[in-house]
């Protein structure tokens, strides 16, 4: 070797080197943040709209009906959690979105961060159409930034055939542990099961108080032995097959899963001691390319009919009472799908607990590492 | 990298009829060349490596010293507090067990993957080898989520494996929702890697020095030990060091398969960036954690994996 040349050691130290001294210079620099300048909009921009939505929420069918109406293509990505959803937005100054399908308890959290945009009434269409519970939500009061287009609750599936007794509260968990040993999974949520178990207590599902939480935290070991896994998806083949007795779950998945359940042995129940419910919503973000198509988006699932063949196909509930009206009995007499109001009355929305989040992240690492 | 010599290209001016000088400016033009090939080989892979790798590290790093940071803050390194909290019980917990599960599956890989190994390079008629890698490296083109997924129809207490051992009369197995299962899936996942690598080591065998350890009276077992394992050590080292440091970041498989007692450190950071907590400060240090175990194994990689087989 010559002196003349490039050694790997040189050209790593050299590059480090400077990288170093750009980071150093950059130090105060802010994470993630969505820039507030204006947006240019193409001609272009106006024939595509792209959503940010859940899996299971829109079809083929939904998005062609869409299409046929406007003249406007939609290509729709689908998340998995609302952090994930909000990590993304956030990592991306916003993304390509001009819609995005955020949970109540998130839309406040964009309203905080300023990411949306604050919706003219004038231009919605429908909105009287939802139930008089869904039109002032606490998350969102009048509803100025979002529009809500599907509800549930949590709650559990378990196989009436295998299931003397059936669950009607979260207590049935701890008193039955022996039978479900092994043969139940809760989500893989750390508010909801943690929330369920201080419901369980009689706290609230969002306690602040890390003395509840660590009760909660207590009473959970005591069932751990008998949890199979943590799971928010990957239960409903086992659930099918008869492997699992019981599932906590969202009700949206649970009614998937009794519609494909050709023996009729699964049932759900909300717990009636009260579980958590939630507003899955439209919000159309700051940094939308496409506003007027997300309008005619929004529009287009306030339509009654368009929300009520979503809900038959897709069985997810409506907060559109005259689209509730227009669904044939078995589906509207669904107590999975549409729990009696005397439980809903008791169940509480999920709230963002940013103070105490690290307690419940340090209970919840400890359970599943325990 | 170039020596002089190795400028075959240039015309190699011949004093009889160039003057002194151009002589010189051919000089020069070499020295250029000396320093703008390696730039035009090294630049895009250094571009890259730099941007993509080194760069997104250092702003790890940097996060990492920022306590309790969230999306939206500014960032604004201020110490260590951040690294303290991933050396408490609870964490160093979760840290024991991905390893746990990372030495658990290269150690199955190692002794499912050697006798393959060494009947595919030793043993296998020629033309077949090829073909017969090519088979082991066929499940990589699936998703490996849906290898998982497809593991928990095999290892649930009536899915296949269960289904043919009750059907011969055998009791039935709980596999599922265990450390078992765990290593099953990475085992199966991992195991291609082990092999390609294992078969490159043992296909340079040198079968004479088999020959000569048995000419001179010793047991097959002695041969293995003494004269086929210390042949074959940088490939062992190599294979298991790659799938070591795949498996400690690997979590799709001990959540899918490992039950409730499964957190491991990649999860663990996921719920820090993408969870309900957004401690990206912790996620980072946890990260850098995972970086710095992963380096030193790569070093070891690269001390004792020698390619040059010991004899």
């Amino acid at each position: 070797m010559t002196n003349d040349q490039y050694t790997r050691r040189r050209f790593l130290v050299a590059s480090a080197a400077a990288l170093s001294g750009l980071t150093l210079s950059s130090c105060g620099w802010t994470l993630a943040k969505v820039s507030g300048a204006p947006i240019k909009t193409t001609a272009a921009d106006r024939k595509v709209l792209y959503i940010y939505t859940w899996a299971g929420y829109t079809d083929d069918d939904l998005l062609k009906r869409f299409n046929d109406e406007t003249g406007i293509k939609v290509v729709a990505d689908v998340f998995g959690s609302n952090e994930e959803m909000l990590a993304k937005i956030e990592a991306a100054g916003g993304g390509e979105y001009s819609i995005i399908y955020p949970s109540d308890y998130t839309v406040s959290k964009m309203v905080e961060k300023a990411l949306l945009t604050e919706l003219d009434h004038s231009l919605l269409i429908g909105l009287d159409n939802l139930f008089s519970r869904f039109r002032d939500p606490i998350a969102d009061p009048g509803l100025r930034y979002s529009v809500p287009m599907a509800w549930g609750a949590t709650g559990l599936i378990y196989n009436s055939q295998k299931l003397n007794i059936a669950p009607l509260d979260w207590d049935y968990l701890w008193a039955h542990k022996q039978d479900l040993s092994k043969r139940m999974t809760l989500l893989d949520d750390v508010r909801e099961v943690l929330g369920a178990t201080l419901k369980m207590l009689g706290y609230s599902y969002n306690s602040t108080d890390p003395q509840e939480i660590k009760q909660a935290y207590e009473k959970l070991t005591q069932l751990k032995p008998a949890i199979a896994s943590f799971k928010t998806d990957a239960w409903q083949n086992e659930i099918l097959s008869g492997d699992l007795l019981l599932a906590m779950c969202f009700s949206s998945d649970a009614n998937k899963v009794i519609q494909e359940d050709k023996d009729n042995k699964l049932q759900f129940v909300v717990p009636h001691s009260g579980s958590s419910i939630w507003t899955d919503t439209l919000v159309i973000p700051k940094t939308a390319r496409n506003v007027e198509g997300a309008y005619a988006w929004i529009n287009f699932i306030l339509q009654p009919d368009v929300a009520a063949q979503l809900c038959e196909r897709l069985r997810f509930a409506p907060p559109n009472e005259v689209a509730y009206n227009q669904l044939p009995p078995e589906i509207r007499n669904s107590p999975s799908l549409f729990p009696p109001e005397s439980i809903l009355a008791k169940c509480e929305s999920i709230a963002p607990l940013e103070q105490v989040a690290e307690v419940y992240d340090n209970y919840w690492t400890r359970l599943k590492s325990g | 990298m170039s020596t002089p010599t190795s400028h075959s290209s240039i015309p190699n001016p011949t004093p009889s009829d160039e003057s002194l000088e151009p002589n010189l400016q051919v000089g020069k033009r070499r020295s250029w060349k000396k320093l703008l090939e390696p730039l035009a080989l090294l630049a895009p892979g250094g571009i890259w490596l730099g941007l993509l790798l080194l760069l997104p590290t250092l702003l790890i790093f940097e996060l990492s010293l920022v306590p309790n940071i969230r999306p939206g803050d500014v960032v604004n390194p201020s110490g260590l507090k951040n690294y303290l909290l991933v050396f408490q019980p609870i964490y160093l917990q979760v840290v024991w067990r991905s390893v746990y599960f990372a030495f658990g599956t290269t150690l199955v890989c190692l002794l499912l993957g050697f006798p393959v190994a060494y009947w595919i390079g030793q043993m296998a008629p020629q033309r077949w080898r090829n073909l017969l890698l090519l088979g082991f490296v066929l499940p990589l083109w699936t998703s490996s989520l849906l290898r998982s997924y497809a593991w928990i129809t095999i290892l649930r207490p009536t899915g296949v494996v269960n289904t043919i051992l009750t059907s011969l009369k055998l009791p039935a197995l709980d596999l599922l929702n265990q450390s078992a299962a765990v290593f099953i899936g990475m085992g199966y996942s991992y195991l291609p890697y082990m092999v390609l690598i294992l078969y490159a080591s043992i296909e340079k065998l040198d079968k004479r020095l088999l020959e000569a350890s048995a000419d001179l009276g010793a047991y097959p077992m002695q041969s293995f030990w003494k004269v086929t394992v210390p042949q074959t050590m940088p490939g062992i080292a190599a294979g298991s060091l790659l799938v070591f440091i795949n498996t400690l970041g690997d979590f799709v498989d001990p959540e899918l398969l490992g039950g409730a007692s499964s957190m491991t450190i990649s999860r663990l950071i996921y719920n820090q960036f993408l969870g309900a907590t957004q401690n990206w400060g912790f996620g980072s240090s946890l990260s850098m954690v995972l970086i710095l175990a992963v380096s030193i194994a790569i070093a070891l990689l690269i001390k004792y994996g020698d390619r040059t087989p010991q004899r």
